[in-house]
């Protein structure tokens, strides 16, 4: 484990988890650890995975994340287990990626970032279909449609002026 | 000269020839060659055409190595179906891709139940320490009418001297045997290893009399059982042959511990045509599973040449590796995927041999088999075993064939049970008798003539 310099607020660096942020105050020190003794510390991970639609189909009990670059499958596992009560049967992870072709202006190449996709088979025989985040509302055609004339009828009642002036425009008078 | 007065004849008299004016001179020799698709052109014609002289090349092979050779000559990558395998629910698709039916239990034919009939009168009179001969007396007049045909033929099954084959041989390995401590992952080699073999070899040695198959048998140690086949159709995804339409490949690389191999085919369990189930029907490629592939030779192999008079297939035993322990399920909270091994391990292994023997009888996918080829297995870890039956009625997988195939393979299975609880202090504690017996009726089973 490396420890960051003496500067107030810095937090030790574990080398699998994450950081953890001690108070500014007096630096505060855990206990040793030692196999068997009690577990004090508390980790968060400040990793995030993301649930993604599957590009291709997936098995029922197959979910799909995108996850940090770090983590491994033994984090996946734990994360989901701990954090979220998910029972997990066996996780698959594969780096994607990202290309590098595109230019700018300048001609210079812009990269994609890669990122690690991990494929999270579930247990107890749970299954988890993507749901559809776009649903198509069936009467779409009408609603709009209508808003839509008013907002024009409107429109053109206040462009016509002064019904008193007999559709004589603005400009003519003295 | 003789035409031209013949022809002279024919001119001015129509009536001269006894032939029926109403029938069709016969057509002359055709002139010109049969109208058929190009062989080289890039149309589906000639895809058809060229598949159809590959057939016709396999039909007409002289002999079953040409055959083999033929069948399996186009190299292309293919998935690798391991039937010793960690996937999850693996025994579902590989029930998809062998077209297999799952029974649970044994097939009715299997015979244990006739010798379990006398085996519980053996066991209070063995308590009662009265001799094996006084017990074959005391026994045959109130046997079942399934044994009284066998117990007529031969002699009663001695239930005291298997088990002592069996404990001697656990003892020995477990007990007796001075062995270092097992090196890393290498639990499996040390123990129950040796202990299958010594038990299988001194079991079919003792019941050579009982079962002249078995004396005519052959007992492989380590064999290899390659097969491989094609099911369903994808498109190819990457490369030069991308967009083409292809059928999947798989292939099929046991290798049992130990295998008995018998000149004559066991009797089948049911009619060829029989439907005992639903095959499963996956949607996804098989790479989900997760199956990979690569590319080698499509090797078809049931563990001896062609040549060799014991080409049938009797029974395979295989020992499950420090992989796929018990414990680490356990540990890793899957315990249902502990039977998943064995039964995925008892089909595959069981599809790639009887498959692989009807190959050895020239049957293939264009000619499917006429008769069922049937084969056991036993499955274990040393401590648990597991039964399989299996009934190949079909090879015909491939995307045409399968269409007018309505034959299904079956495969009958049983949960794997306890052989003994502990080796304690030079004896073996909770000797489970009903394994020993299924295993014995296992080895005994043959052809009705024998």
């Amino acid at each position: 484990m490396a420890r960051d310099g003496g500067e107030e607020g810095r937090g030790w660096r574990c080398s699998d988890a994450g950081w953890l942020l001690i108070g500014t105050s007096s630096p505060f020190r855990y206990p040793l650890f030692q196999l068997g003794g009690p577990q004090l510390r508390i980790f968060r991970p400040n990793f995030f995975m993301l649930a993604v639609r599957p590009g291709v189909p997936q098995p029922e009990d197959t979910v799909q994340f995108r996850v940090s670059m770090e983590m491994t499958k033994v984090d996946i596992k734990n994360y989901l287990e701990k954090i979220y009560n998910v029972p997990v049967a066996a996780v698959r992870t594969r780096i994607q990626y990202g290309a590098n072709n595109k230019r700018d202006h300048k001609n210079r190449r812009v990269k994609k970032p890669d990122y690690k996709v991990a494929y999270v088979q579930l247990g107890q025989g749970k299954t988890f279909q993507f749901p559809n985040l776009f649903p198509e509302k069936e009467d779409s055609e009408t609603e709009p449609f209508d808003d839509f004339r008013k907002f024009m009828e409107k429109e053109q009642e206040s462009q016509k002026g002064d019904p008193r002036r007999g559709g004589v425009p603005d400009w003519f008078g003295l | 000269m003789a035409a031209s007065r013949g022809w002279r004849l024919l001119w001015h008299g129509r009536c001269w020839f006894s032939q029926d004016p109403a029938a069709p001179p016969p057509s002359p020799a055709p002139l010109y060659p049969p109208i058929v698709a190009s062989h080289t052109a890039k149309s589906k014609a000639a895809k058809r055409r060229r598949l159809e002289y590959f057939y016709q090349q396999v039909h007409e092979a002289a002999t079953i190595e040409e055959k083999l050779r033929l069948y399996g000559k186009l190299q292309r990558p293919k998935y690798m179906v391991y039937p010793q395998t960690f996937a999850l629910n693996a025994d579902r698709w590989y029930r998809s891709f062998t077209k297999t039916v799952f029974v649970p239990g044994l097939p009715p034919a299997v015979p244990p139940a006739a010798a379990t009939a006398s085996e519980p009168r053996a066991l209070e009179a063995l308590e009662q320490g009265v001799a094996a001969a006084g017990d074959a007396e005391a026994l045959q007049p109130g046997a079942a009418t399934a044994t009284e045909a066998a117990a007529e033929a031969e002699p009663e099954l001695d239930l005291g001297a298997l088990r002592d084959l069996a404990c001697d041989a656990l003892l020995q390995e477990s007990f007796y045997q001075n062995k270092k401590r097992p090196f890393l992952y290498r639990d499996q080699d040390h123990t129950p290893a040796p202990f299958l073999t010594q038990l299988v070899s001194s079991l079919a040695a003792f019941l050579c009399k009982r079962n002249p198959l078995l004396a005519a048998s052959s007992l492989d140690l380590n064999p290899e059982v390659n097969y491989y086949w094609h099911h369903g159709e994808e498109v190819v995804v990457h490369g030069h042959r991308k967009g083409r339409v292809d059928p999947v490949r798989f292939q099929i690389d046991d290798k049992p511990h130990l295998q008995i191999r018998v000149p004559k085919q066991l009797p089948e369990f049911v009619p060829l045509d029989s439907d005992l189930g639903d095959v499963p029907v996956v949607d996804h490629k098989p790479s989900k599973l997760p199956l990979f592939k690569q590319q080698y030779e499509n090797k078809v192999f049931i563990g001896s040449k062609v040549a060799d008079p014991c080409c049938y297939g009797h029974t395979q035993f295989h020992l499950i590796p420090d992989k796929l322990k018990r414990q680490k399920f356990i540990i890793a909270n899957l315990e249902d995927q502990i039977e998943v091994v064995y039964r995925a391990n008892g089909i595959a292994s069981l599809f790639a041999w009887t498959a692989a023997q009807a190959m050895y009888q020239g049957f293939w996918s264009e000619a499917d088999v006429t008769r069922p080829f049937v084969s056991q297995a036993v499955v274990t870890d040393g401590k648990y075993f597991a039964f399989f039956c299996y009934q190949l009625n079909t090879l015909a997988l491939t995307v045409e064939t399968i269409q007018k195939n309505s034959r299904k393979n079956i495969c009958w299975g049983t949960d794997s049970k306890l052989l003994y609880d502990v080796v304690e202090d030079g004896s073996v504690k909770g000797f489970n008798d009903e394994v020993l017996l299924q295993l014995v009726g296992f080895l005994l089973n043959r052809p009705k003539e024998l």
